[in-house]
C-alpha cells in the first residue's frame, strides 16, 4: 500500500516557480530603474590647418569665409542670421560641394556658433572646413 | 527561514554590477552640448578605440573624463599618443558657452604636435529627459 502511495505521488511532480519568479522580478526592476537612456551624439569634424594662430588664409577665388564672433556669423563681410547662413551655404553647395570653407572665430565668440556653422556646412555636405582663430 | 533565493538574488545583483561597472563614462557633467543634427553619428562601431576626447568647459577649464588637466600635461599626452599611434582621432567636448579662445588654446595643442583634424561633439537627438540644455 505504502509504495503504491509513493508512485502515484511521482506521477505529477510540481515544480516550485516561485523562486524563479522572485529573480525575475528582481532583475526586471532592477533594470527598469537603472535604465538611462542617452543623448545620441554626433561628430562633426574640420580641419585646423595651422597651428600659428596669426596665420591668414591666403585669398582664393572659390573661398567661403564664414566669420563667427560674439553676436553671431559674417558671410562674406555681411552679417547673416542663422537661417541666412543656412540659406547661403545651400546655394554655395549647389556650385561646389568641395569649395573651401573657412570658418573664422573670433576669441570671444561662443562654441555654439561655431558648432552651428560647422553643422550647417555639413547639412549642405560640404567637404573641406577649415577652422581658424583670430 | 530558507535563506537560499535571497542569497541568489544578491549574488546575481552582485554579478551584474561587476560586470557593468566599466562602461560607466565618467565625462564632465557641467558641459551642455551644443545640438548637431547634421553631423555624423557617433556610435560604438564607427568610433575609433585611440578617440582622445578633450573637455573644455565654459569657464575654460580643460579636463579629461572630467580629471582636470594643465596645457603642459595635454601637450605632453597629445605628443606621447602621436609618437605612439601616429595620428588619432581628437574629440573636443566643450560647452556651448566656451568661448573661441580656450577651445583654440587646445586646437592649438593639436596642432603643434601633428594632430590637423579635429572633431567637435554635438547632441544629434536628446534623449536625457529635464537634463540642462543650451539656450
Amino acid at each position: 500500500m505504502a509504495m503504491k502511495r509513493q508512485r502515484r505521488e511521482s506521477e505529477n511532480p510540481t515544480l516550485d516557480m516561485t523562486a524563479m519568479i522572485d529573480v525575475v522580478f528582481q532583475l526586471l526592476i532592477f533594470f527598469i530603474v537603472t535604465l538611462k537612456q542617452e543623448d545620441i551624439m554626433s561628430r562633426l569634424v574640420a580641419t585646423r590647418p595651422a597651428a600659428d594662430p596669426h596665420a591668414r588664409p591666403e585669398k582664393q577665388p572659390d573661398l567661403i569665409n564664414i566669420t563667427v564672433h560674439r553676436g553671431g556669423f559674417i558671410l562674406r563681410g555681411t552679417p547673416v542670421t542663422y537661417e541666412g547662413l543656412d540659406r547661403q551655404v545651400q546655394r554655395y553647395a549647389t556650385l561646389s560641394k568641395t569649395a573651401n570653407v573657412i570658418i573664422r572665430c573670433t576669441k570671444d565668440s561662443p562654441h555654439r556658433y561655431l558648432v552651428q556653422a560647422l553643422d550647417i556646412c555639413n547639412k549642405h555636405g560640404m567637404v573641406n572646413l577649415s577652422i581658424f582663430s583670430m | 527561514m530558507d535563506m537560499t533565493p535571497m542569497i541568489d538574488v544578491t549574488f546575481q545583483l552582485i554579478i551584474f554590477f561587476v560586470v557593468t561597472i566599466k562602461f560607466t563614462e565618467n565625462a564632465n557633467p557641467d558641459i551642455v552640448l551644443e545640438d548637431g543634427k547634421h553631423g555624423e553619428i557617433i556610435t560604438a562601431e564607427n568610433q575609433s578605440k585611440q578617440t582622445f576626447t578633450i573637455e573644455v568647459s565654459h569657464k575654460g577649464r580643460v579636463s579629461i573624463n572630467n580629471a582636470t588637466c594643465t596645457m603642459a600635461r595635454l601637450e605632453e599626452l597629445v605628443k606621447y599618443r602621436y609618437s605612439r599611434y601616429g595620428s588619432f582621432p581628437v574629440m573636443i567636448r566643450a560647452d556651448y558657452r566656451t568661448p573661441h579662445d580656450y577651445v583654440r588654446r587646445v586646437m592649438d595643442v593639436c596642432t603643434r604636435n601633428g594632430v590637423w583634424r579635429v572633431g567637435f561633439l554635438a547632441v544629434q537627438e536628446r534623449k536625457v529627459k529635464n537634463a540642462p540644455r543650451p539656450k
